[in-house]
């Protein structure tokens, strides 16, 4: 939205601070997220004043908590979690307007009486009051809450006003494409898609927003942003961690559901699209969508274009790690992966012919997310021949979005001295160093998106559903064949053999950053 | 009068010697196991930062300003020159130097930021050179910002051209400078930027988002005066915050010559250090906010027809080194 289509007492200001009034309602207050990341999220928010001063907040859970118990519980949140330390005046601002409303998420007349507790506020206040619902709880629930915030009028209240109800929905949209489907028709029998926000955290990590910088503010990059520079694109989101006391959850889950389906898709998604029109969200999503949609069919089976694997026992920073089979609630015989990876081809002029590698676990060697652009090598033989002398990398530009984040581009240049002697050398840019490690997080990034109304880093219901047409064969083929083809790595290792072998059949291998 | 350049922290240097001291500060630094850059990557200067001081600043304001200079680069690692004016002339130009050097160690273990200061003080003969000697401690490929603190003399601006054309804003304080300040001839006055006026930041986001929520039509129908008070502190911060009001005002679609527009120093009963009232000639509508700087605390109270709204809210000034930073990257 333009300066001049704003309310004239907001021109001249930032979009994330013209936040109207606000209620934000947490499904699932009492979970894990809530108090990792979203109540640090709402605190650091008021911290930097990007709260309006009509904010209030509700938690909503299915457990009786009284409202001066659900803000101690935030407080003990803020304190262990938040990135900046607990300031009175900040929290208490906060807290005089936080709440807590208990009910079921299938039962109407617990929401009914959310309503009235909205209401009520909104009453009090003397004006119309935004409602942002955060759906913070297990994906099970996700369509009842739906259905009852629509049931409810919660879901149309204020309708074709600029304080018309949100909602924040958290991954996993569906488990596969029927299931994607059938939630996004459950979401549009009650919002329109204007109203919707699903949330993948990593669109709102700084580098994941500055690939858009980087590829359309710098005129060098994308004139060779395309088949005829680019030899191979990597994505890597590698966790260090195993599945802990989430074994119940990922066996339902794996690595292509919970990693590849939605943060590595999106990142390919960003790196690969056309030019958008505009920053606007719908151009850019537009062309997210055309990009998933490009992408061809992967082969599936012996020798195709997909990996998996699970970690087996093996040591992380020195010590010994249990294999997955030995996990806490992991069945014996678990057909669930720990590592996918996967080759994609996309099927339009820009890359034609450029492998995209796209790969995620758990227990590796290190925790790193990064997209790595592996160019051509250059023509010729001028440097070539002499191996001693001329140590030529290929040049990669590499985005890396967790942790450090930055970019950094592999150049070769010559070893001052009398002979011409070649190294690769790396040109670095990192956030920390340059503007300090306390940038904001993600999550509060996203939430103020939302409440501000801008859908750029959010998913639309056809992105999610172009993610899993191409996902959804992978795992029917998987689910068929039993732990047929499920490779092995030792936790602490950078993957599996059988996905070496992906990369290897054009002469690469994958990057250990 | 002591000298603003002695106030200043840092190693005295001959001017041709700037990098090379800055090399040996470095080291030196390490030898004796303080924080030094292990590489140039923890001399993350992306800016190039240029505070210069006017004849007017006295040593404890010159240490004040590079406290906030010091602080913003903590944020924003920059190549910093603070220029030193003497009044006291030489009959030879004559130029001294001086080096500083802080690193920032944050919460990673990349979080290293290793920001070098470059102080030059110059007499008044040497005022033709100083831009080439200046010129020479920038990295001339990053954006300059040019902050001119205490700036009073408008016939001096062709002294400095190259440096305030160059810039991509000159930050002016108008609470301290002459009331004309904003209005020199400047190279080019579209990048000059008003530090009061970034202050109130905080304050223009609060009104601006509680007046947002009602419709234009409603905030101007009828209105007769706009009436800020102000205690003596943030007499300027009135002034700047009364024509923001009137140019929002206009922007609704109101016509300023029929609204009265006053600033007045506060009276002796009031509490706040600033006051917003709007005055529609009847009890109803009203729009009032209160604020206190002193505690933080701010009240909205208005009816524009709908029932009375009464909002505690918090009230501020941008710090210092964030006011550096909205009026340079905002």
């Amino acid at each position: 939205m333009s300066d001049s289509q704003r309310h004239p007492f907001l021109h001249g200001l930032s979009k994330h601070r013209g936040a109207p009034p606000t209620v934000v309602v947490i499904f699932g207050a009492s979970g894990d997220l809530t108090a990792r990341k979203l109540i640090p999220a709402v605190y650091n928010l008021g911290y930097d004043n990007l709260l309006p001063a009509d904010f209030f907040l509700v938690g909503y859970g299915r457990k009786p908590i009284p409202d001066a118990e659900f803000r101690g519980l935030a407080d003990e949140a803020i304190k262990e979690f938040s990135r900046r330390e607990l300031k009175a005046d900040v929290w208490d601002r906060i807290a005089a307007q936080t709440t807590y409303v208990a009910g079921g998420y299938d039962d109407k007349e617990s929401f009914e009486r959310l309503a009235q507790h909205i209401d009520a506020i909104e009453k009090k206040l003397g004006r119309d009051v935004q409602r942002l619902f955060y759906i913070s709880t297990p994906p099970s629930v996700f369509v009842p809450i739906i259905q009852n915030l629509g049931a409810s009028g919660l879901a149309s209240k204020h309708r074709h006003s600029p304080q018309h109800s949100r909602v924040i929905i958290e991954k996993p949209f569906g488990k596969d494409l029927t299931s994607a489907r059938e939630l996004n028709e459950a979401i549009r029998s009650v919002f329109d898609e204007n109203q919707v926000y699903r949330i993948d955290h990593y669109l709102g990590k700084e580098t994941v927003q500055d690939l858009l910088v980087q590829r359309f503010a710098n005129a060098i990059f994308e004139p060779l942003w395309n088949r005829n520079f680019i030899d191979s694109v990597q994505i890597t989101v590698a966790e260090e961690v195993g599945v802990g006391s989430r074994g119940g959850y990922y066996e339902q889950s794996g690595a292509l559901r919970d990693m590849i389906q939605n943060h590595t898709m999106q990142l390919l998604a960003l790196t690969a699209m056309e030019p958008p029109g505009s920053l606007h969200a719908e151009a850019i999503r537009d062309e997210k969508v055309k990009v998933l949609n490009a992408i061809q069919p992967l082969t599936i089976g012996p020798a195709g274009d997909v990996a998996r694997a699970q970690y087996a026992a093996g040591m992380v920073n020195g010590k010994a790690a249990p294999g997955y089979l030995e996990e806490e609630g992991i069945a014996a015989h678990s057909n669930t992966e720990t590592y996918a990876a996967l080759r994609l081809s996309i099927n339009n002029w820009r890359w034609q012919g450029v492998p995209f590698y796209l790969r995620s676990g758990k227990r590796m060697a290190r925790r790193v997310s990064e997209i790595a652009i592996n160019f051509r090598r250059p023509p010729g033989t001028l440097f070539a021949g002499e191996t001693a002398r001329f140590d030529l990398a290929a040049n990669t530009l590499s985005f890396q979005i967790q942790p450090d984040e930055g970019l950094s581009l592999i150049l070769n240049t010559k070893v001052p001295g009398l002979e011409t002697r070649t190294q690769p050398v790396k040109m670095s840019f990192r956030y920390a160093t340059t503007f300090g490690s306390n940038t904001a997080e993600a999550y509060e990034r996203l939430v103020l998106d939302a409440m501000v109304g801008d859908g750029t880093l959010f998913i639309r219901g056809d992105e999610a559903e172009a993610s899993w047409k191409l996902c959804t064969p992978v795992l029917d083929y998987w689910r068929s064949v039993g732990r047929t083809g499920m490779d092995s790595y030792a936790a602490g290792s950078w993957g599996p053999a059988s996905a070496d072998t992906l990369v290897s059949s054009r002469g690469q291998c994958w990057r250990q950053p | 009068m002591p000298d603003i350049f002695e106030a200043l922290p840092g190693i005295d240097v001959p001017v041709s010697g700037i990098p090379k001291g800055l090399t040996q500060m470095w080291a030196s630094n390490a030898e004796s196991g303080q924080p030094s850059p292990e590489s140039e990557d923890a001399k993350a200067m992306q800016v190039n930062f240029v505070l210069h001081l006017g004849l007017n600043t006295t040593p404890d304001d010159a240490a004040k300003q590079f406290e906030t200079v010091v602080k913003f680069a903590r944020r924003y690692p920059s190549r910093i020159v603070v220029l030193c004016p003497r009044s006291n002339d030489e009959p030879a130009p004559e130029m001294r130097a001086k080096i500083y050097g802080e690193c920032f160690l944050g919460r990673s273990k990349s979080d290293k930021r290793c920001v070098e200061f470059v102080m030059l003080s110059y007499s008044k003969s040497a005022r033709p050179y100083l831009e080439n000697q200046v010129s020479t401690a920038l990295s001339t490929d990053l954006p300059l910002y040019y902050w001119a603190h205490r700036f009073s003399a408008s016939g001096r601006l062709a002294d400095y051209r190259y440096l305030l054309s160059r810039a991509k804003r000159v930050l002016i304080d108008s609470a301290i400078s002459p009331p004309d300040a904003l209005t020199y001839p400047w190279p080019n006055p579209e990048t000059t930027r008003d530090l009061v006026y970034c202050r109130l930041l905080p304050i223009r986001q609060s009104v601006g988002q509680f007046l947002a929520a009602y419709p234009p039509a409603k905030i101007i129908a009828g209105l007769k005066a706009v009436n800020v008070r102000h205690d003596s502190a943030v007499a300027a911060e009135a002034r700047v915050l009364v024509a923001w009001l009137q140019r929002r005002l206009a922007a609704c679609g109101a016509k300023n010559d029929t609204i009265a527009f006053n600033v007045t120093p506060r009276a002796a009963e009031m509490t706040s250090s600033l006051a917003i009232d709007f005055d529609y000639g009847a009890p109803c509508p009203f729009f009032r906010w209160r604020g206190d700087l002193g505690t933080g605390h701010a009240l909205f109270e208005a009816d524009f027809g709908s029932g009375l709204t009464r909002l505690p809210a918090a009230v501020s000034l941008l710090s210092p080194e964030n006011t550096l930073s909205e009026a340079m990257f905002f």
